[in-house]
C-alpha cells in the first residue's frame, strides 16, 4: 500500500528537499505540500498548495480532505530567517495547530515526524553539555520554547489517535542556500563573538536534515532524535576559517550588539546569541544507530562550504555597461 | 560534492587515538588559519597536542598493567583523587605512552575562562547525561574517586556517574607521587588493575544494586593502592 504524503513548510530550502527525496520512493503515493511561499526547485511528482498558515480554516480543510497516512511536519518557522521573530513563532503554532488537527480528523494517519531543534534543551551548562534525547529540555529562547511546544502538541497526537510520532532535534541547519540567521551572521566582513568564552557548537548539512526526515518515516521511529553533524566549531574558529574580522563581545553589550548587526543586514534573534555565548551541541549517535545515519557532513564542512559560496557581486545592466 | 567529500576526509580527524606528530611550524599555521578539529564537548585534540611535550618533558610516570587500558571503544577509567592538579596530567600521560589514546576527565569547572580551558584540555562536566554522551562516542573517561581523609585511599565513586558507567568495561587505576611524603621528586606511579566485574544481573535502577557497584570499584582501585604502598 502507498502513503499519502503531506509535507508542510513545503516552500522552504528544506521542505522542498524532503519533497524531492519523497517523490523518488515507491512507497509515496500522492505526495502534497503547503506552505505560503512556492518552491524554488522543480518537483516532478509532488504537488504545492499555497496556503498561508495564518489562514488556518482554509490549511485545515485542505488536510483533512486530502487525510495523509504520514505527515513531514516542516512548517516550524526560525525566527529571523524568512520572517519577523513574532511572525515566526505565529505562523509555526497555527501551522502545527491545524494540520494535526485536521490530520487526525482525516482518519488514515499512521505516522508524523516534526522538525524540532537542540534550542529545546537551552543554554548548554554543567547540567548537560551534550544533551542526549533523555535530558529533559529547558528552552530560554522564543523559538526553544516554540519548538518545545509543537513537540508536546505532535506528542498529543500521539496520546490521542495512538500513533508514532518523532521530532527530530537539528542542529542548526546552515548551507549557502537555505535562510539561516547563524548563516547570514558568520557570512558578514565582521562577526560578533563572545570575548571571554569560546564554547563549541555543531551544525547540520541541509540534505543530512532531509534524509533524517525521509529515514525517520521509513522506519517509523516513536520518540525523539538529536540530528547533528559530526564535530563542532568555536565562533572564534568559525571566524578564522570564514577569514572574517572578530568582534569580541561582552553580556551587556549584546542586546546593543545585535541591532547594529540588524542594520548591516543580518538579524540576530536570542537563540542565535544563546548558541555563540554558550555553546549548541547534542550527542547525535542514537539517530544515527536508530536512522542509518552513517555519513552525517562533519560541522567544519558544513562551515567550509558557508564560507565557499560566492559573495554577491553586483553586475551592470547592459544599459548602465552601455551609458 | 565532490568538495565535500574532500574536506570531510580532512575533518574526519580522530579525537580519540593519538596520531602522527604535525610538524610545529604548520601546527601553529593551522592555529591561526582555524583549521584544527574540535569535539562536542570542546575538546581540541590539536592544542593537547602541542602542549603535551611540556608536560612530558616536567612529569616522569612510571607504568605498570597497561595492558588492562581497552586500544579501542569505551571505557571508564576510575582513580583515586589526590590533591588533585596533577593527576589528571600524569594519568593522560600514561594513558597516551601506554595504547595511544587521548583520555577525557570527569570534573570540568563551572568557572568562565578555566572551565573553556579545561574543556579545550579534555574534561568534561561531572553530569550523567555528559558522562553517557561522551562514552556512546567511544572515548576513554577518567572518573575520580570522592577526596578521602588525607587523600591517601580510594574513596566512593559518584553515585549520579554509576549509571552512565555501567555500559562500559571499568578499569580501576591507582595513582601516587612518587617521591617521599607524597612529594613528585621521584616519578609518579600509575597501575592499572584488571577490570571491575559488575554484578551479575545488574540493575542500574535498583539503590542497593548500584551501592554494591559503587563498593566494588572502590576496592578495586583500594587494593591497587595497597599494592602500591
Amino acid at each position: 500500500m502507498t502513503e499519502r504524503v503531506l509535507i508542510t513548510g513545503m516552500g522552504g530550502e528544506l521542505g522542498t528537499r524532503v519533497a524531492q527525496l519523497v517523490e523518488q520512493r515507491a512507497w509515496a503515493g500522492e505526495v502534497v505540500g503547503v506552505d505560503f511561499v512556492p518552491p524554488r526547485r522543480r518537483l516532478r511528482r509532488a504537488v504545492f498548495h499555497r496556503i498561508d498558515p495564518r489562514d488556518r480554516d482554509k490549511l485545515a480543510e485542505f488536510v483533512e480532505n486530502f487525510a495523509p497516512s504520514v505527515v513531514a511536519h516542516f512548517g516550524v518557522y526560525e525566527p529571523a530567517s524568512r520572517m519577523s521573530p513574532a511572525s515566526a513563532v505565529e505562523r509555526t503554532e497555527l501551522c502545527t495547530i491545524a494540520t494535526m488537527s485536521a490530520a487526525a480528523r482525516g482518519g488514515n494517519l499512521e505516522f508524523v515526524v516534526v522538525r524540532s531543534g537542540l534550542e529545546v534543551y537551552g543554554p548548554l551548562s554543567a547540567r548537560a553539555s551534550v544533551p542526549d534525547e533523555e535530558v529533559v529540555p529547558e528552552p530560554r529562547t522564543p523559538y526553544g520554547r516554540s519548538l518545545l511546544e509543537v513537540e508536546s502538541m505532535v506528542a498529543g497526537v500521539r496520546l490521542r489517535q495512538g500513533v508514532p510520532v518523532c521530532a527530530l532535534r537539528y542542529a542548526p541547519v546552515v548551507g549557502p542556500h537555505v535562510p539561516s540567521p547563524v548563516g547570514r551572521l558568520l557570512r558578514l566582513p565582521v562577526v560578533p563573538v563572545p570575548a571571554f568564552a569560546d564554547p563549541p557548537f555543531s551544525l547540520l548539512h541541509p540534505d543530512d536534515s532531509a534524509e533524517a526526515m525521509v529515514a525517520a518515516i521509513e522506519r517509523r521511529y516513536d520518540g525523539a532524535l538529536n540530528i547533528v553533524g559530526p564535530g563542532a566549531a568555536t565562533p572564534w574558529q568559525a571566524v578564522r576559517l570564514g577569514g572574517r574580522l572578530p568582534l569580541p563581545v561582552v553580556g551587556p553589550f549584546w542586546e546593543l550588539t545585535s541591532r547594529v548587526v540588524e542594520i548591516a543586514g543580518a538579524a540576530i534573534a536570542p537563540h542565535v546569541i544563546e548558541q555563540l555565548r554558550h555553546g549548541r551541541t547534542g550527542a547525535g549517535g542514537r539517530a544515527v544507530e536508530e536512522l542509518g545515519l552513517a555519513h552525517l557532513v562533519p560541522t567544519q564542512t558544513v562551515l567550509r562550504e558557508l564560507f565557499e559560496w560566492a559573495d554577491v557581486i553586483p553586475i551592470p545592466t547592459s544599459r548602465e555597461a552601455v551609458a | 560534492m565532490n568538495t565535500v567529500s574532500t574536506i570531510g576526509d580532512r575533518d574526519r580527524l580522530d579525537v580519540d587515538h593519538v596520531g602522527k606528530v604535525v610538524p610545529f611550524g604548520d601546527a601553529v599555521r593551522r592555529r591561526i588559519d582555524g583549521n584544527f578539529p574540535v569535539d562536542p564537548f570542546g575538546f581540541d585534540p590539536h592544542l593537547v597536542d602541542l602542549v603535551s611535550p611540556l608536560f612530558t618533558s616536567v612529569i616522569r610516570v612510571d607504568v605498570e598493567g597497561g595492558e588492562h587500558v581497552p586500544t579501542t571503544g569505551p571505557a571508564s577509567i576510575v582513580a583515586n583523587r589526590g590533591f588533585g592538579l596533577a593527576e589528571p596530567a600524569v594519568l593522560g600521560i600514561a594513558v597516551r605512552r601506554t595504547v595511544a589514546r587521548r583520555l577525557r576527565i570527569v570534573g570540568a569547572p563551572s568557572v568562565p575562562v578555566l572551565g573553556g580551558i579545561a574543556r579545550r584540555l579534555g574534561a568534561i562536566s561531572a553530569s550523567a547525561p555528559d558522562m553517557r554522551s561522551c562514552l556512546r562516542a567511544g572515548n576513554l573517561v577518567a572518573v575520580p574517586l570522592a577526596p578521602t581523609w588525607l587523600r591517601t585511599g580510594a574513596g566512593i565513586p559518584p553515585r549520579p556517574l554509576l549509571q552512565a558507567m555501567a555500559n562500559a568495561p571499568i578499569v580501576p587505576v591507582a595513582v601516587t607521587p612518587g617521591g617521599p611524603f607524597g612529594t613528585a621528586i621521584a616519578p609518579w606511579h600509575v597501575r592499572f588493575g584488571p577490570l571491575v566485574t559488575l554484578p551479575d544481573p545488574y540493575d542500574p535502577e535498583d539503590p542497593l544494586a548500584a551501592a554494591r557497584f559503587g563498593e566494588a570499584v572502590r576496592d578495586s582501585v583500594a587494593g591497587l593502592l595497597e599494592q602500591q604502598a
